[in-house]
């Protein structure tokens, strides 16, 4: 008992203390990781990223995207507490490259998380892009949601890497010329569509004409039928003639008195 | 024994094809092992995968119109030709298949309720949402006593003009659709109002209190049907809509199309 005694004795104070706060760490790390699971089941984040396939892959491993998360948590508060230690314990040849790490190491985490979260909305965009396009039976609109998911993968990643510091202005200007190309290319074939739903928001909302009124628009004379967002179906003798409503602004409508 | 067996057998002799009846997957399975039948599959959903279906539109109450739809669109689709002899399996008091009808595909069952729905100028769906709404009209009715009400539904520009208001329009610049949920509780209260509703080819509602004026010469329906039938009649003749009546004397729901009579529901059977 006394040769017990007289060991903890001669362990000097500042060890001492840097156990403690690894002891502390562990715990706090543990306690943060059951918290952080609590609250995103409580969010409803397994049902947000339930049919994805990052869920899939780590549920294979045995594991959820809620417990990678949390442990990441865990492991985050327990490397600081791990370097906290090392510093209190003042062993000096490690200063330099310590304070590095501590540096680093949120932005490794938050990198980590970014990392998580990307791929994860990634599979939920490519679902709901394949789910919204699953009434279109082309094959080639299979390309759609691949390509959704990598873009929101590729920002994920250039953020992440920018977290830990790499530099990536390199990829920033290919992001950049491919979201300038998707708006230019967008707004080139939506053009039409765009305009004539901006006339049809119009026609919606103020009625200027009606079902069953006859109208001229252009050259196209009959009675409408129907007006939706982007067209106006108007029956003619024998003939349906479907006019975009960007038409409507552009020719005006000539509206007939029925009596 | 041996006469109910001879009458299964004559039932059953030279088939050329098996229609089932919103089958489950194991009844599927057990006619399609069958070989050198063919089969063909009739229901609300396609839940056997079958490449041979027929989708219908609600669950006819009725044993016939749920037959005749469903040999008129197979027909539609070239699944069956006239003359083909079918072997019709329906569940019809228990949800097992539990009874065998031997129909003859021909003009007997040929009486245009496929056409009602899928090549009337409406969307199927649009019209499938009406007869819905009217059913639940008929079985609910409005705060318990029995309505009347009538419906044209399609080629509304035309009915428009075949018609004019009885007062203002409650639907003026709105921009209601007989799919939405709000509707049934809507239409509800309005079908106390005298007069049709007019509903575009796309579900929306454009007009209640409309009087329609279609010339009704030569418009033949059964006797004993009132003025409400014979608009209807009249205003399918006239255009290209269908007419969805709710009689207020006897409830029952008859759709019109093109003059013609060619479904009659009884609401409370859904």
């Amino acid at each position: 008992m006394a040769a017990v005694s007289e060991l903890l004795a001669q362990v000097p104070p500042q060890l001492a203390l840097a156990a403690g706060i690894v002891v502390i760490g562990l715990v706090l790390g543990y306690l943060v990781n059951r918290v952080n699971r609590r609250l995103l089941t409580r969010a409803g984040v397994p049902e947000a990223v339930e049919g994805t396939a990052f869920e899939r892959t780590v549920r294979s491993i045995g594991s959820s995207t809620v417990a990678i998360i949390a442990e990441l948590s865990m492991w985050f508060i327990v490397a600081i507490a791990v370097l906290a230690a090392l510093s209190v314990a003042n062993i000096a040849y490690l200063e330099r490259f310590l304070a590095a790490v501590a540096g680093l190491l949120p932005r490794l985490f938050v990198a980590a998380i970014v990392l998580i979260v990307g791929v994860v909305v990634a599979d939920k965009v490519a679902l709901m892009v394949s789910e919204g396009l699953k009434g279109v039976k082309v094959p080639q609109v299979g390309i759609l949601p691949t390509a959704a998911r990598y873009t929101v993968i590729y920002v994920a990643v250039l953020i992440a890497l920018a977290q830990v510091g790499v530099v990536t202005s390199a990829l920033l200007v290919l992001l950049s010329a491919y979201v300038i190309a998707i708006i230019v290319f967008g707004s080139l074939a939506f053009r039409d569509l765009l305009a004539s739903g901006a006339a049809g928001l119009y026609l919606l909302l103020s009625q200027p004409y009606g079902i069953g009124d006859e109208v001229a628009i252009g050259d196209d004379r009959g009675i409408v039928q129907e007006v939706t967002v982007f067209v106006t179906r108007i029956d003619t003798d024998g003939a349906e003639l479907v006019v975009p409503n960007r038409q409507v602004f552009q020719h005006g409508v000539v509206r007939f008195r029925s009596d | 024994m041996d006469e109910l067996e001879a009458a299964v057998v004559k039932l059953l002799a030279d088939v050329d094809a098996v229609a089932l009846f919103s089958p489950s997957a194991s009844e599927y399975e057990r006619f399609t092992d069958d070989d050198g039948v063919e089969v063909l599959v009739v229901g609300r959903e396609n839940t056997v995968d079958s490449p041979a279906f027929v989708e219908l539109p609600l669950e006819f109450a009725d044993v016939r119109d749920r037959i005749r739809y469903g040999l008129e669109g197979a027909m539609e689709a070239n699944l069956v030709d006239e003359g083909d002899t079918l072997a019709c399996l329906l569940s019809v008091f228990s949800s097992d298949i539990d009874a065998v009808f031997r129909v003859r595909v021909g003009e007997s069952v040929h009486v245009g309720i496929y056409g009602l729905f899928m090549n009337s100028r409406a969307e199927p769906n649009v019209i499938r949402d009406v007869l819905e709404l009217v059913i639940e009209l008929g079985r609910k009715g409005q705060k318990g006593e029995p309505v009347g009400a009538l419906f044209v539904v399609g080629d509304a520009g035309k009915v428009m003009n075949k018609s004019r208001p009885l007062s203002y329009n409650p639907f003026e610049k709105s921009h209601v659709n007989v799919g939405d949920s709000i509707v049934n509780v809507m239409l509800k209260e309005f079908s106390r109002l005298d007069g049709a509703f007019v509903i575009s080819d796309s579900g929306k509602i454009v007009s209640a209190y409309r009087y329609l004026e279609p010339s009704a010469e030569g418009i033949d329906i059964p006797k004993g049907l009132g003025t409400r039938h014979m608009a209807a009649a009249a205003i399918s003749r006239d255009t290209n809509a269908v007419a969805i009546v709710l009689s207020e004397s006897d409830g029952l729901v008859r759709a019109f199309k093109g003059g013609e009579l060619l479904l009659e529901l009884d609401p409370e059977a859904y």
